[in-house]
């Protein structure tokens, strides 16, 4: 279908123009490892979660846990096993411990009852369990987290439990069956977890293998407090938590490819208009449509070739960075997790081929066709084309205008879930890119009329701007779709990060919040401190809150007990109004307050009813309001600390807030605190509201981390993409520059013709962008906070992010203008005539 | 018998978490995890003790291995024919552990074996537990002595010559009283059992070698009131095998004319006869004559074979002074204790080989075997 010789004539061009065909090449393998490095990262982090799940629940069909998060009375495994002859039965007790900056969970199994379950594998020897199990300090690590930690047998491992310092001696590394499983994983005796958690006399779990005629006898027949779940449940729930966040990235990724993809269209549109002249030649040599439509499609399938295999291997490279964000991410937000390995999937290196290779010959296909549409006689006309670019621009603009429409409609907060969200966010994008070249000529027009452009450079310029319409629109188009993403993403943030923080400010209403070091959800505090803090003749006031997971009809949620101080309930704002007198109802526990991501995922509203299971049996109680909060997605029930009491039989409080007198400074008062309680305040956590607020703010930062490593990437693409369109605009006009230069214009005039004219575009386009960034960055916050986290976020128009994007469009348009401006000096005129 | 060598191949496999069967299959060098070093710190056997009961019953963490050991025939009302298993064993991990508020912590693991011959239905059921010492899971103690790992339990009631077995197994159940009816015999050297040259090999070892037993026997909804004699071996040490022993052939033989006769022989390898082989008769009025290892010969006459492994399931015994040998027969071939630790452990029979008559009936172990 395509000769030999138009093959070479193909690659000759490709040749000619090595900067054009690099950059396509860079462009697409931009994209393609953008997708795939947030792929594999996503999935390697998915993975090992359900690997280490699987290997801390190992064949378990059942276990028990506690309700009250009092954990479980051990003497109730003796009973399971002694008078119930339960005999698969394994006691776990587990807790977050830190070593450094590196998170671990300690797991503290008898081996003796680990036989039914398997779960560490075939690995320790007889010495090593007699060590294991009689040392006060002897732990196993997998063989993988030791070689990480630079640790072999023997060697002390430093943790930090509780707050305090602690070494425990590795006296075994476990390699089993699946090593990345047991990635993370302390393993120690249970009696060295109960030792190092001061949790002696209690289990967090008891992991069962039971038929389900058992599982019904023994859930009928548990004492009080107790609850018989199934892991795979609870593992589903967890998977459930990291979910929103990890379908998050993928959609920050998918934009970077939609970037992308628009980008390889207007290189490969950019490229057959450029040759327009040559395929009109070929036509006149008897060339056929048909191969001139192979043709662009060949030559666009090599650059996808070339650019999705590096894009292949620059993703995986880049996944291993952007794992350990990933892993960061959940582990600040959700739970302990450790991936150090990379899975790399096939499917996801398919997929990712896949997309660079059909994207970029679906973004060929219409400049194909246009080559292929290119007659003889036309083509060679470059004035007739920019005419009817200039009529069809306004078509352009009302089709773009409709599907600008559709796209905001797809967004409008009512409308479909997620996947609609983000065609929405596709169709504005493509939709506002068609009305581009119609505002770059009303541009043209309206600039020329501005005092100072009479100036015959600028005059050209502008007057170039206008004449060259196919290819500058396009070129503003790319560069203005570019830094909108960017600038999206960046108001996403910023807003996003105002609200956490303006929240930060109102819901942390003590100056100082006391509690256990041990950040474990079962740590409460010593009842004698709240009446010690409150001796203080500083102190005004305390609250006191206990935090715990609680189950649910829905599942099990985060709940907040609160004894409140008088000032506590402003610390609440409701994200629609609540029912009449909600605090008084709250403090006499008949209301209680749902977070508004809880509201959110299980679609309840004020005054519905929410059943809650307590160790006294399950209890209905009525949501009074619905209050903002970022603290967690998975969302937070209130209630008052009697009620709980009542129902939960616990009176213990996890946190303090401590209220202080006036001019009491926090310094001193945090000072005095730890005066108050001398030797005992290291296993107390005493931090004042502003440090909360820092650390709070930090781990956001470390959320976003990734976002923006993917805006830095889509500015990448984006960038390349704006430097092969303008660059590729600027060699074209050598010609018709060196026809100026044949007419006496000196070197340095062209080359600050070029610089003004690329630097026009630029403007044009950092002004385009602004509208379109602040579109997009309202659907994300729509499409990403409210459809996948329920969260509610007051958007702002951050200065500093309008001028970052006008800044970033002229410099890249300058940039581009560089090289052409440097070689436009540098051709004699002669030889840039001698085209003809 | 040796048992410390059950108790090391037991570690193994508890923490292996393999439940394949022979730990030898699995080329698990035996003599090479019971390394000096493991013993090292534990009491040794190396003199006569005076023994004091019921003290004695209690556990002696001091020394590394212990068990309470019950073998015996029962038959029920009808005339059906049982053997029952019942063996407690305590192996020390280390020689101390440091205080701790945790009461999980310990030195000391379990491991409880239960058999179970049923003659007329042609079946031997056999079942195993482990546990830690620590949070009440398992143990020993004294006053009253109680000797129990989760709910199998073995304990003294109601006076010192009592005892209650109560043992849920997997398919079957044991509810026994056992009643002491000969005087405790104090076996080797009162009471210090050589097994080999080395000093200090040695273990503590006694017997009630005849205690009847009435009781019952669940199988399923079935239930057998049972009557019979059993044989109580109560033995503690820290020494292992000698390198270059194989196993031992332990029996434990009621003798209608009142006498009970205990003999092992330990084999070396390649199937000799090791000089520390012994054993006694005793009866009624208690110990009668200590055994060398040339008062008594044996003969194999008949093998089973389990996965390779051949059991001398029919024997004749000589004892020194008897006018006629006799033979020793299993009441059923395959009492292959099928564990995590694979041993032969069941009931025989006792029979007059020139008349044919039955002498009487006991327990045969053997171990070692590959």
């Amino acid at each position: 279908m395509v000769s030999q010789t138009l093959l070479s004539i193909v690659w000759r061009e490709m040749l000619r123009q090595p900067w054009q065909t690099w950059l396509s090449v860079v462009g697409i393998m931009l994209g393609v490892m953008v997708i795939v490095a947030v792929d594999l990262a996503n999935q390697s982090a998915r993975q090992a979660f359900l690997f280490s799940a699987e290997a801390l629940t190992g064949k378990a069909t059942h276990q028990i846990v506690s309700i009250s998060n009092r954990g479980i009375p051990e003497s109730f495994y003796r009973e399971l096993r002694l008078n119930r002859g339960m005999r698969s039965s394994a006691p776990i007790v587990t807790s977050r411990v830190e070593s450094g900056s590196e998170i671990l969970q300690l797991v503290g199994v008898d081996p003796l009852a680990e036989t039914p379950f398997r779960r560490f594998g075939a690995a320790l020897e007889s010495t090593r369990l007699a060590e294991f199990m009689t040392q006060s300090r002897a732990a196993i690590l997998s063989r993988i987290t030791a070689a990480r930690l630079g640790l072999s047998t023997g060697d002390l491992l430093n943790l930090s439990i509780g707050g305090i310092p602690i070494d425990v001696r590795i006296v075994a590394t476990l390699a089993g069956d699946n090593a990345s499983a047991l990635e993370g994983l302390l393993l120690v005796d249970i009696s060295t977890a109960q030792e190092l958690t001061h949790r002696n006399g209690t289990l967090d779990r008891i992991d069962l293998q039971l038929e389900t005629e058992q599982a019904d006898q023994l859930a009928a027949s548990l004492p009080p407090g107790l609850r018989l779940e199934i892991p795979a449940t609870r593992t589903r729930v967890m998977a459930e938590m990291i979910e929103a966040f990890q379908t998050n990235l993928a959609a920050m990724s998918l934009l970077a490819m939609v970037v992308g993809a628009f980008l390889i269209y207007n290189t490969m549109t950019f490229s057959v208009l450029r040759r327009m002249r040559l395929f009109g030649t070929l036509r006149l040599l008897g060339v056929t449509r048909r191969t001139l439509f192979y043709l662009v499609l060949f030559e666009a399938g090599l650059l996808a070739v070339a650019g999705t295999i590096a894009g292949l291997l620059a993703g995986i490279v880049t996944a291993q960075y952007l794992v350990h964000l990933v892993t960061r991410t959940i582990n600040d937000l959700y739970f302990v997790l450790t991936v150090t390995h990379l899975m790399i999937e096939p499917l996801i290196l398919f997929k990712g081929a896949a997309v660079g290779l059909g994207v970029t010959l679906l973004a060929s296909l219409a400049p194909a066709l246009d080559a292929a549409a290119a007659t003889p006689i036309h083509a060679l006309q470059r004035s007739r084309l920019e005419h009817r670019v200039r009529r069809d621009s306004r078509w352009l603009a009302l089709l773009g205008l409709m599907l600008l429409t559709a796209g905001l409609l797809l967004t409008r907060p009512t409308a479909g879930g997620l996947s609609a969200g983000f065609t929405g966010l596709f169709l504005i994008i493509g939709g506002y890119s068609l009305m581009v070249p119609l505002a770059v000529n009303l541009f043209s027009h309206l600039t020329h009329r501005l005092p100072g452009s009479s100036a015959l450079l600028t005059r050209l310029a502008l007057r170039g701007i206008t004449a060259n319409l196919s290819r500058t629109g396009l070129a503003v188009a790319a560069l203005c779709v570019a830094v909108a993403a960017t600038l999206g993403v960046s108001i996403m943030i910023t807003s996003f990060r105002a609200t956490v923080s303006e929240w930060l400010d109102y819901t942390l209403r003590g100056d100082i919040y006391v509690s256990a070091a041990d950040s474990g959800s079962s740590s409460v505090l010593d009842p004698a401190v709240r009446l010690r803090i409150h001796s203080l003749d500083i102190v005004a006031e305390t609250s006191g809150g206990r935090r715990l997971e609680a189950m649910s009809d829905h599942g099990p949620v985060a709940m907040l007990a609160l004894d409140r101080a008088s000032g506590s309930h402003r610390g609440f704002r409701f994200a629609e109004p609540p029912v009449g007198e909600v605090w008084s109802g709250f403090d006499r526990g008949e209301l209680i307050l749902i977070s508004e991501p809880y509201a959110f995922r299980q679609h309840m509203k004020t005054g519905d009813m929410l059943e809650l299971q307590t160790p006294n049996g399950a209890v209905t109680m009525r949501v009074g309001g619905i209050f903002f909060d970022y603290g967690s997605d998975r969302g937070l029930i209130t209630l008052s600390h009697s009620l709980y009491q009542r129902l939960w039989e616990d009176g213990g409080f996890s946190t303090i807030g401590v209220f202080l007198r006036p001019g009491v400074t926090t310094t001193e008062a945090i000072g005095k605190l730890h005066k108050l309680f001398g030797d005992a305040s290291l296993s107390l956590r005493i931090r004042a509201n502003r440090d909360i607020r820092e650390q709070s703010l930090a781990v956001f930062d470390r959320t976003f981390a990734i976002t923006q490593v993917l805006r830095l990437l889509a500015i990448g693409v984006a960038f390349v993409g704006v430097l092969s369109t303008l660059m590729a605009l600027q060699l074209e006009r050598t010609r018709e520059q060196a026809i100026l230069r044949a007419m006496g214009a000196t070197r340095g005039q062209l080359s600050r013709l070029t610089i003004l004219q690329t630097g026009i575009m630029g403007l044009y386009a950092g002004a385009l962008s602004l509208p379109l960034g602040w579109l997009m960055s309202e659907v994300l916050i729509e499409v990403i906070n409210r459809r996948s986290f329920g969260w509610s976020i007051a958007s702002q128009l951050p200065f500093t992010a309008v001028a970052e994007a006008l800044v970033l469009a002229c410099v890249s348009a300058l940039l581009a203008g560089l090289y052409p401006a440097w070689r436009m000096g540098q051709v004699p005129a002669a030889l840039a005539l001698r085209e003809e | 018998m040796n048992g410390s060598r059950w108790c090391v191949v037991l570690l193994l496999i508890v923490v292996c978490g393999c439940d394949s069967p022979s730990p030898t299959s699995e080329g698990i060098p035996i003599g090479e995890a019971l390394g000096e070093g493991n013993s090292e710190g534990f009491a040794r056997a190396t003199e006569v003790r005076t023994f004091r009961f019921p003290r004695d019953h209690g556990p002696h963490p001091a020394f590394r291995n212990e068990w309470w050991y019950i073998t015996g025939n029962l038959k029920s009302r009808e005339g059906r024919r049982f053997g029952f298993q019942a063996t407690f064993f305590r192996s020390g991990l280390r020689p101390s552990v440091a205080p701790s508020p945790s009461a999980w912590r310990t030195n000391q693991i379990w491991m409880a074996h239960a058999a179970l011959t049923d003659l007329k239905r042609v079946v031997h059921l056999s079942d195993e537990r482990f546990a830690r010492q620590g949070a009440g899971l398992a143990g020993a103690a004294v006053g009253p002595v109680r000797v129990w790992l989760e709910n199998w339990q073995l304990e003294q009631a109601q006076g010192e010559r009592r005892w209650q077995l109560q043992l849920p197994a997997e398919d079957f159940e044991l509810d026994l009283t056992l009643e002491q009816s000969a005087p405790i015999v104090l076996q080797g050297n009162q009471g210090l059992s050589q097994k080999s040259a080395t000093p200090g090999n040695a273990s503590y070892y006694y017997s009630i070698p005849r205690m009847q037993v009435s009781g019952r026997i669940t199988q399923g909804d079935r239930e057998h009131a049972v009557t019979g004699l059993a044989w109580f071996d109560r033995e503690w040490s820290t020494s292992a095998l000698s390198t270059d022993q194989e196993g031992w052939d332990w029996f434990s033989l009621h003798i209608r004319d009142g006498r009970n006769l205990m003999f092992y022989r330990l084999r070396t390898k390649g199937g000799g006869n090791d000089p520390n082989s012994g054993g006694s008769v005793s009866d009624g009025s208690g110990l009668v004559q200590t055994l060398g290892p040339e008062s008594l010969s044996l003969t194999p006459l008949r093998y089973w074979t389990s996965e390779g492994r051949h059991y001398p399931i029919e024997w004749r015994l000589q004892l020194q002074g008897e006018p006629s040998p006799w033979i020793v027969k299993a009441i059923l071939e395959d009492q292959e204790m099928a564990l995590s630790v694979h041993y032969w452990e069941g009931a025989v029979d006792v029979i007059d080989e020139r008349s044919s008559n039955l002498l009487g009936s006991g327990y045969l172990e053997m171990t070692g075997y590959q």
